[in-house]
C-alpha cells in the first residue's frame, strides 16, 4: 500500500469512529422515545427517523446540501458564524451520521423494548432516579443490543457512499473515504489499487464485526459463572 | 391462623383518595386503612395492581391524596407528588421482578438503605445466605420471592406492596413463604399492602381485607367479618379451604387409606396414597363446605375422620354460615360451611362442644 492508502484508510476509520461515537447519545435517546413513548406523533417521527433507510442515498445527500445552503435556515445560520461544512471533512461526518442513525436507532430500539419497563419502575422505588435507573438497569441489560447496533453503524459509516458524495463531494486528501477512492480508482482505470482497498474494507468489516462478538461472548462467559 | 395483626394505636395508617383512569375504567378508591396489614382481593383486572403502583408512584396520571403514616406521598389539589425514589414504598410484583443481570446479594444490595446490618438482616430474615451469588434466571420460584422480598426490605421501606407474592408458586412452596411473610408484618415495622386471591392468606396475614371491582371497592372490612360476603367467594380462587401440613404415618392398602398426621398430633386418614413415603410431608386441603359437624360423637358415621371442636364463631355468610372450630390437638382453626337452618337446628353458639366429621375423600392432597 502507498502512502496516500494508508491516509485513506486513517480518515475512512476516524470519520466512522467519530461519526458512531457522536450518535450513541442522540440515537439511545431516539430509541428509548420509539420503546416508551405511546402518543401522538410516534408514527410520524418512526417515519422521519427510517427516512434514510428507504431513501436513495444520493437523495438524502441532495436533501442536506438544501438545508445547508444558502437558502435554508440552516445554512444562512452557519454561514453567519462562518462555519463551512458541505465539501468538507464535516460534510463526511454529517452523512455518515444521518446514513448510520437509522440503523443504530433500531437495533437499539429492539434492544430497550425487550426490557420490562417494570424493571426500571422497580429500581426507582428502590431509590433511583430516572438516571440512574438507566444506568444500572435499562443499560446493562440493552448493552448486547446497543452494541450490535453501534457496530452496524459503524460498519455502514465506513461504506457509506451517495450521500457523502453529494454533500462533500470526491477531494483526495480532503473528503475522499474508501468508498469514494474504489470508485475513482475503477473510473480511471485503476483497478489493481481499487481491488487493494476493496480487500482492506472487507479486513475492516471483519475486524469490526468479530471484535464485537468477542467483547460479547467475554461478557456473557463473565455473567453466566 | 388467625391472630388479629396490631391495629395503630393513633388512627389510620394510610389514607387513600385516588383517581386513575385505565383503559376499561376508573380506579376509584377512598380508603382509610388501620391495619398493619391488609389483604386486596378481586377478579383479574380489577384495578388492584394499577392500585399498588399508584401507590408506588408509578402512575404519573395517578390524582388525589395518599398518605402512609404522617407522610404525604400525593396531594395534587396541594401540588405534592413524591416521586418513587422518594416515597419508602417497597414494590414486589408477581413475578418478583429480580434485575436478571445481577446476583441474589447484588440485587438485594441495589437499593439498600441503612447500610451493611439491614442488608445482613434482611439476607438472614428470608434466608438467602446460600443464595447470595446465584443469578434470578438459576433461582427457583420461590427462592426468586424472598431475594425480591429481601430487596424490598433493605431498602427500608415503611410500607411493603406485595402483588400476589404467593400466586405462581405451588401449595406447599406458599407455606414455606407464608411465614416469612407474618415475620416482615411482625417483626420489621413495616405496613403490608398484599393482593391476593386466596383467603388462607387472607386469613392468615390481614387484619383488613379490600375486595374490588372494576376499579371501585366493593367491599372493606375485617377478613372475618368478610368471609362470608358474595363478593368474597366471587374473589377467592378456590373457595373456602382448610389447609393443613401433615406427616404420612402410614398406608393401608387393603382398607383403602393412607394416615396422616398433623403437628398438634391430630390423625386424618385420606385416600390411600401409597407413592408417598410414609414420614414424607404433605400439605392437605378440605373444602369448608365439606366439613359435617356433630352434636354428638358419631360412631355408626361412614366418615372416617371425626374428632372434637370447640366453636369459636358462627359467621353469616349469604344464607350460609361459616362456622370457625378450633380443633384440641394444638389449635387448628377449622371452617366449616353449612346452612343457616342447620346451624339452627344444631343450636351452634361460640363455646359449643362438637364433632366435626370429614370424609376420607372430601380430604385433598394440595
Amino acid at each position: 500500500m502507498v502512502a496516500e492508502d494508508f491516509q485513506l484508510v486513517a480518515f475512512t476509520l476516524r470519520i466512522a469512529a467519530l461519526s458512531t461515537l457522536l450518535l450513541l447519545g442522540p440515537g439511545i435517546a431516539a430509541a428509548l422515545v420509539l420503546a416508551r413513548y405511546r402518543g401522538p406523533g410516534k408514527g410520524a417521527l418512526e417515519t422521519v427517523l427510517s427516512l434514510p433507510l428507504v431513501l436513495p442515498p444520493t437523495a438524502v445527500g441532495i436533501l442536506l446540501l438544501e438545508a445547508l445552503g444558502r437558502r435554508a435556515v440552516v445554512g444562512r445560520w452557519l454561514a453567519a458564524r462562518g462555519i463551512e461544512i458541505v465539501f468538507t471533512w464535516k460534510a463526511v461526518l454529517l452523512a455518515t451520521m444521518v446514513m448510520s442513525f437509522p440503523l443504530f436507532v433500531r437495533s437499539a430500539r429492539t434492544a430497550l423494548e425487550e426490557i420490562d419497563p417494570r424493571l426500571v419502575g422497580i429500581a426507582r422505588t428502590l431509590g433511583c432516579s430516572p438516571a440512574r435507573a438507566f444506568l444500572r438497569v435499562t443499560l446493562p441489560l440493552a448493552w448486547r443490543g446497543l452494541l450490535a447496533g453501534a457496530v452496524l453503524a459503524f460498519s455502514r459509516a465506513l461504506g457509506e457512499f451517495g450521500a457523502t458524495v453529494m454533500v462533500a463531494g470526491n477531494i483526495p486528501g480532503r473528503t475522499q473515504t474508501l468508498a469514494l477512492a474504489i470508485f475513482s480508482y475503477n473510473q480511471t482505470g485503476h483497478d489493481e489499487r481499487a481491488l487493494r482497498l476493496v480487500a482492506v474494507t472487507v479486513v475492516l468489516a471483519f475486524a469490526a464485526l468479530w471484535s464485537a462478538e468477542w467483547i460479547v461472548r467475554r461478557r456473557t462467559r463473565r455473567a453466566a459463572i | 391462623m388467625d391472630r388479629p395483626p396490631a391495629h395503630s394505636a393513633s388512627g389510620d395508617l394510610i389514607r387513600l383518595a385516588l383517581d386513575l383512569p385505565l383503559a376499561r375504567f376508573r380506579l376509584r378508591v377512598r380508603l382509610d386503612l388501620p391495619a398493619r396489614a391488609t389483604a386486596v382481593m378481586g377478579p383479574s383486572g380489577c384495578g388492584k395492581t394499577s392500585l399498588l403502583e399508584a401507590i408506588a408512584g408509578l402512575r404519573p396520571r395517578a390524582r388525589g391524596r395518599i398518605v402512609v403514616g404522617d407522610d404525604v406521598l400525593l396531594d395534587t389539589d396541594a401540588g405534592i407528588r413524591l416521586r418513587p425514589e422518594a416515597r419508602r414504598v417497597g414494590y414486589v410484583p408477581q413475578d418478583a421482578g429480580l434485575f436478571p443481570h445481577l446476583t441474589a446479594l447484588e440485587n438485594v444490595c441495589f437499593g439498600a438503605r441503612g447500610g451493611r446490618r439491614r442488608v445482613e438482616a434482611a439476607l438472614e430474615a428470608l434466608e438467602i445466605g446460600p443464595l447470595r451469588s446465584r443469578h434470578p434466571v438459576s433461582l427457583s420460584g420461590g427462592e426468586k420471592q424472598r431475594v425480591a422480598l429481601a430487596r424490598a426490605l433493605a431498602s427500608n421501606p415503611r410500607l411493603l406492596l406485595l402483588d400476589e407474592p404467593l400466586a405462581a408458586l405451588d401449595v406447599e412452596l406458599r407455606e414455606r413463604i407464608l411465614p416469612y411473610l407474618l415475620r416482615i408484618r411482625d417483626e420489621w415495622n413495616v405496613l403490608l399492602l398484599y393482593v391476593t386471591h386466596n383467603l388462607g392468606e387472607t386469613l392468615t396475614l390481614a387484619g383488613d381485607l379490600i375486595v374490588m371491582r372494576d376499579g371501585a371497592v366493593e367491599a372493606h372490612g375485617p377478613p372475618l367479618e368478610l368471609l362470608g360476603a358474595p363478593e368474597i367467594s366471587r374473589a377467592s380462587a378456590g373457595g373456602l379451604e382448610n389447609l393443613f401440613r401433615g406427616r404420612v404415618v402410614s398406608h393401608d392398602a387393603a382398607g383403602g387409606i393412607t394416615d396422616v398426621a398433623l403437628s398438634g398430633g391430630l390423625h386424618l386418614s385420606i385416600p390411600f396414597a401409597g407413592t408417598l413415603d410414609v414420614g414424607a410431608t404433605v400439605t392437605i386441603a378440605v373444602r369448608a363446605e365439606e366439613v359435617l359437624i356433630a352434636t354428638a360423637p358419631a360412631p355408626h358415621l361412614s366418615a372416617r375422620n371425626v374428632f372434637p371442636v370447640r366453636v369459636l364463631s358462627v359467621l353469616p355468610a349469604t344464607g350460609d354460615a361459616i362456622v370457625r372450630c378450633e380443633s384440641r390437638d394444638g389449635g387448628h382453626v377449622w371452617l366449616a360451611r353449612l346452612t343457616q337452618s342447620a346451624v339452627d337446628a344444631l343450636a351452634l353458639a361460640p363455646g359449643s362442644a362438637v364433632w366435626l366429621a370429614v370424609k376420607s375423600h372430601s380430604v385433598r392432597l394440595a
